[in-house]
């Protein structure tokens, strides 16, 4: 009888927990007024939105999709944005489904749903006649641009130019994330040390349901690339990565480098960087930023700018 | 060499009198990892805590278990253990168990030479037990969590926390207690 009394117990409480949301403050992403600047004027950050009808010359440009990572927005690829103003390719930055609005939305996200928004704007660009389409993941960016070759979505459709990766993320560094599955409605959310000029462009809080949408992404992308994954026909792949990543583990670099190779049979690019950030290409609103994290962000600028041309 | 022979002969006496000594295979997951295999041995002593205390070895890779036959990290995990076997007089026996060890991930290439790729291990675990009584077969669940110190982004990517393995053993010989 003592033990159903435990049982009984037991499941209160975890019921009780699961129940709980996170404080959110109107100053956060999470709350419901601010959003992602692209859902009020998308031709501000998509291409596919700003030139509906595009001309021989607009065609002739050299497109680059801007993939952000998981809990993030469009934000974390406005500098490479801003860089860009003058260039001769131009940038669409995507938000990801599921992302900039409110924590229940995100929390009811799926990483499938994620990727919605990619292959949207990917269709788009290819229905309005355009020959040279790039794609540019941070982070789970990355890992979504993985699978859309992992899964063949490309091989039904042109193929893109150029697929860049900025610490793309298959295996975590953070040792607890493999097991949110098991303390995951227990913890029910994770909140994020950051500033308040990041709250408004990163989650405070990550449901513990979206870091096991996250994991199932990276099992997925990590099971494809242990049998072996091809890319696209012509298709370039160089991946960045931190050497000493506090969030995707630097290990991850080795799987994708084991795990793909071009069509042709050859290795695909790779760099580690001398950092130990997250996301190195995003400095904005970092504290101390360092010459050599300058460095870092602009010689992956320019070699992705460079494929451009 | 002297100590070396010192340290065989102190091995090969305490073997010797050995009160069980059984080695077989284990078949191990990490939660969100590799499936990693090998083999396991544990042994007890006649003089100290027979067949309650046990002091253990076990080698388990991914070699033999997820990166057979495919691009999977090729790694390797060395342990040593001190078990505690409760119900020593019983057929199944909850047990107790302290593992140290070492880590390497064989990452390859030379690019990758400053990815963090060992480490040390230590890990608490629990499990259960079951030793058969007409045949010389005793099998053991274990799970257990590596406690990992180091910061974040310099332990190696594919070393992760929580696993849980089978042990399939055959026991060599076991000596009745006086």
């Amino acid at each position: 009888m003592k033990k159903i009394g435990l049982i009984v117990m037991f499941l209160v409480v975890a019921f009780t927990f699961s129940c709980v949301d996170p404080e959110i403050t109107d100053a956060m992403l999470d709350g419901d007024v601010i959003f992602d600047p692209s859902l009020y004027t998308p031709e501000n950050y998509l291409v596919s939105a700003k030139y509906p009808n595009p001309t021989a010359a607009d065609l002739n440009r050299h497109i680059i999709m801007a993939i952000h990572g998981y809990s993030s927005t469009t934000f974390e690829w406005q500098e490479f944005a801003d860089l860009s103003v003058d260039s001769t390719y131009r940038i669409s930055q995507v938000l990801l489904d599921g992302h900039g609005t409110t924590y229940q939305d995100f929390k009811a996200s799926t990483w499938k749903d994620w990727s919605h928004a990619i292959k949207q704007e990917y269709e788009k660009l290819i229905a309005l006649g355009y020959k040279k389409i790039s794609l540019v993941g941070s982070s789970t960016g990355g890992t979504l641009i993985l699978e859309l070759v992992s899964s063949g979505y490309f091989n039904a459709r042109q193929s893109p130019k150029n697929l860049f990766l900025i610490d793309p993320i298959v295996v975590p560094s953070n040792k607890v994330q493999t097991i949110a599955g098991i303390v995951g409605p227990m913890i029910v959310y994770i909140e994020v040390d950051q500033t308040a000029q990041e709250d408004k462009y990163w989650y405070h809080f990550r449901p513990q349901e979206t870091v096991n949408e996250l994991n199932s992404l990276m099992k997925v992308v990590r099971k494809d690339l242990e049998e072996g994954v091809t890319l696209p026909t012509g298709t370039y792949l160089k991946e960045f990565h931190s050497l000493h990543d506090p969030v995707a583990s630097t290990t991850s670099a080795v799987l994708i480098y084991k795990g793909l190779k071009t069509s042709t049979g050859a290795k695909i690019d790779v760099q580690l960087m001398d950092s130990d950030i997250h996301v190195f290409t995003r400095l904005s609103f970092r504290k101390n930023v360092t010459t050599l994290q300058i460095y870092n962000q602009q010689s992956a600028f320019a070699q992705i700018a460079s494929r451009l041309k | 060499m002297k100590t070396f022979l010192i340290l065989l002969s102190l091995l090969c006496a305490s073997v010797a009198h050995s009160q069980t000594l059984k080695v077989g295979m284990r078949v191990q997951k990490t939660n969100g990892m590799y499936w990693e295999n090998g083999i396991s041995a544990q042994y007890t002593f006649a003089n100290f805590k027979p067949n309650q205390f046990f002091i253990g070895f076990d080698f388990v890779t991914s070699r033999l278990g997820t990166a057979m036959n495919s691009n999977a990290i090729k790694q390797d995990n060395y342990l040593i253990s001190g078990s505690w076997f409760f119900n020593k007089d019983k057929q199944y026996h909850f047990v107790t168990r302290l593992n140290f060890g070492y880590f390497y991930s064989d990452l390859e290439e030379e690019v990758f030479d400053e990815i963090p790729n060992t480490s040390f291990l230590f890990s608490p675990e629990v499990g259960f037990t079951y030793a058969f009584i007409k045949i010389p077969i005793a099998l053991n669940l274990g799970t257990g969590y590596y406690i990992l110190g180091k910061e974040e982004g310099y332990s190696p990517g594919t070393l992760q926390p929580f696993y849980y393995h089978l042990d399939i053993y055959y026991v060599l010989f076991k000596n009745r207690s006086k």
